[in-house]
């Protein structure tokens, strides 16, 4: 083992419609080429098993964040205030003022309230019997709660998803979805850095106590537009994508659904496996800032990494039978939301949602059906344009 | 690392957000109290608690509890 060999090769397009569409065997591909494997089309190397995956993103001081995005323009223009891209201490600054409203002792006074709005929506959708998954639902539901949290005007708010959409492109390879994304980062610009101002945020919002934060000289002054950023375009398309993937699994899977609909203290567990077996965050970048050694290759100082969370979650090495969709399997230690030091600081509220949305259809479905679902592409998010559904009431 | 003598469960609190995943995992040993602050039940870790105490430590999504002998810091 002492031998240094070079990193096994690959030609595969993670970003490209074709492997995107099912990316699960070129995912085992990789993992079973090796814990490291060069992606010859971006000169950077995939890291898509568990065990390194979870080693990579618990170590943020041999694996740095600052190239989160696959290319560099975007990387300088989420500027050194972005929490993803931060270290200690100004990255632990900007976090605890995020953790002081997403974490869930902060959220509690906010739970009945998200769990009313989620069964007043789903009750309408069941009054209509079929309805778009996607469009009607897993659309509506994260924009509605969390502008509200964050304190966003109602105006513009239709045209957020497609912002962030464009936001989340930005992260990928210099590819034409990139290409074609940068040109919509002035909208996105326009909304949050213009727009969403300490004045035009809700009192008491999320928002406003990021600049209240700042007032109070928890975190720089500069930071404060930033993190509303983060809020914005962190925290709406990321839980849409999951919310889409929900009603498609439980659909896809009947006999999941009754064995839910029979012991509903597995909500959490359910909703847990639906992010694991679909994540939404499919790739994030992190750079190798000392030489890593990993089996029998070193990757030196400045190698760029692929860290690909949904293959992780389907590591056959760490997870029994890891394609099949089971809401009683211990799922405790996914890795969907990231781990360590950036892991999602939304959480908290993403698996409130979630749980609210598969609570409220529990009280009125009994059955589930679904059409043919659309894919979305998106560079770095995995999830559904539409989903045609039918819901048998109870 | 291998440390000789007890070992502890400790929580980093500036990076605990309360997820309660420890609790979960192993509830013998950690449960959040009324603020989702973790209470380590277990000062003194046997052999027996190992498993469960590893359970909790990797459970933990932002890695801030972890398994310490007495001299480290
Ligand atoms: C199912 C929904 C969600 C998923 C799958 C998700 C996924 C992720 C992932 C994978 C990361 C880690 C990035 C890394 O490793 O560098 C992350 C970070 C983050 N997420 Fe989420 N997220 C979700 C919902 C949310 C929500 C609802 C919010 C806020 C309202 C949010 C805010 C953030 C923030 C601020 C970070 C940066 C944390 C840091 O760098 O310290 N996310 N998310």
């Amino acid at each position: 083992m002492s031998l240094i060999t070079t990193a096994p090769r690959s030609d595969v397009d993670i970003f490209s419609d074709e492997i995107m569409a099912e990316p699960y065997p070129a995912f085992r591909e990789l993992r079973d080429a090796g814990p490291v494997v060069h992606l010859d089309r971006f000169d950077m190397y995939a890291v898509p098993r568990y065990r390194e995956v979870r080693h990579v993103l618990g170590d943020w001081e041999s694996f740095s964040s600052a190239d989160i995005a696959f290319n560099d323009k975007f990387n300088r223009y989420m500027s050194d205030f972005s929490v993803l891209r931060a270290d200690p201490p100004l990255h632990d600054a900007m976090r605890s003022t995020l953790a002081a409203r997403l974490a869930r002792r902060a959220l509690r006074e906010q739970e009945p309230e998200i769990r009313r709005r989620a069964a007043r929506l789903v009750r309408g959708l069941i009054e209509r019997g079929s309805f778009d998954a996607v469009a009607d639902l897993a659309r509506r539901f994260p924009v509605e709660i969390v502008g509200d949290l964050i304190g966003l005007r109602e105006e513009g708010r239709e045209d957020l998803l497609r912002m962030i959409d464009a936001n989340f492109n930005c992260f990928g390879p210099d590819n034409e979805r990139t290409r074609d994304s940068f040109p919509k980062l002035a909208k996105v610009a326009d909304y949050v850095l213009v727009g969403a101002t300490r004045e035009n945020l809700a009192e008491g919002s999320m928002g406003r106590a990021v600049f209240e934060a700042a007032d109070a000289g928890a975190i720089p002054v500069q930071a404060a537009p930033w993190l509303v950023m983060a809020y914005v375009t962190a925290g709406m398309d990321t839980t849409v994508n999951a919310l889409g993937h929900c009603l498609w699994l439980m659909a896809e899977h009947p006999d999941q659904w009754q064995l839910l609909r029979a012991d509903r203290s597995l909500v959490p567990q359910a909703f847990r496996e639906i992010l694991r077996y679909e994540s939404p965050v499919q790739a994030f970048g992190r750079t190798v800032r000392t030489d890593w050694t990993v089996e029998d290759v070193t990757l030196p100082a400045g190698a760029k990494l692929a860290v690909l969370y949904g293959s992780a979650n389907r590591d056959e090495r760490r997870w029994a039978d890891p394609n099949r969709f089971d809401i009683t399997r211990d799922n405790l230690e996914h890795l969907t939301f990231g781990y360590g030091l950036h892991a999602c600081a939304g959480q908290a509220l993403a698996r409130l949602e979630g749980e609210a949305v598969l609570s409220a259809l529990l009280d009125g479905v009994s059955h589930i059906q679904a059409g043919t679902p659309v894919r979305h592409f998106n560079n770095i998010l995995r999830g559904l344009e539409s989903l045609p559904v039918t819901v048998v009431p109870n | 690392m291998e440390h000789a003598g007890i070992e502890r469960l400790l929580v980093d609190r500036n990076r605990c957000e309360g997820y309660g995943m420890c609790q979960q995992a192993a509830p013998d040993l950690i449960h959040l109290d009324d603020e989702d602050e973790p209470v380590i039940d277990v000062a003194e870790l046997s052999a027996a608690h190992k498993p469960l105490a590893n359970a909790a430590v990797r459970a933990c999504p932002v890695a801030a509890l972890t398994l310490s002998g007495p001299t480290a810091h």
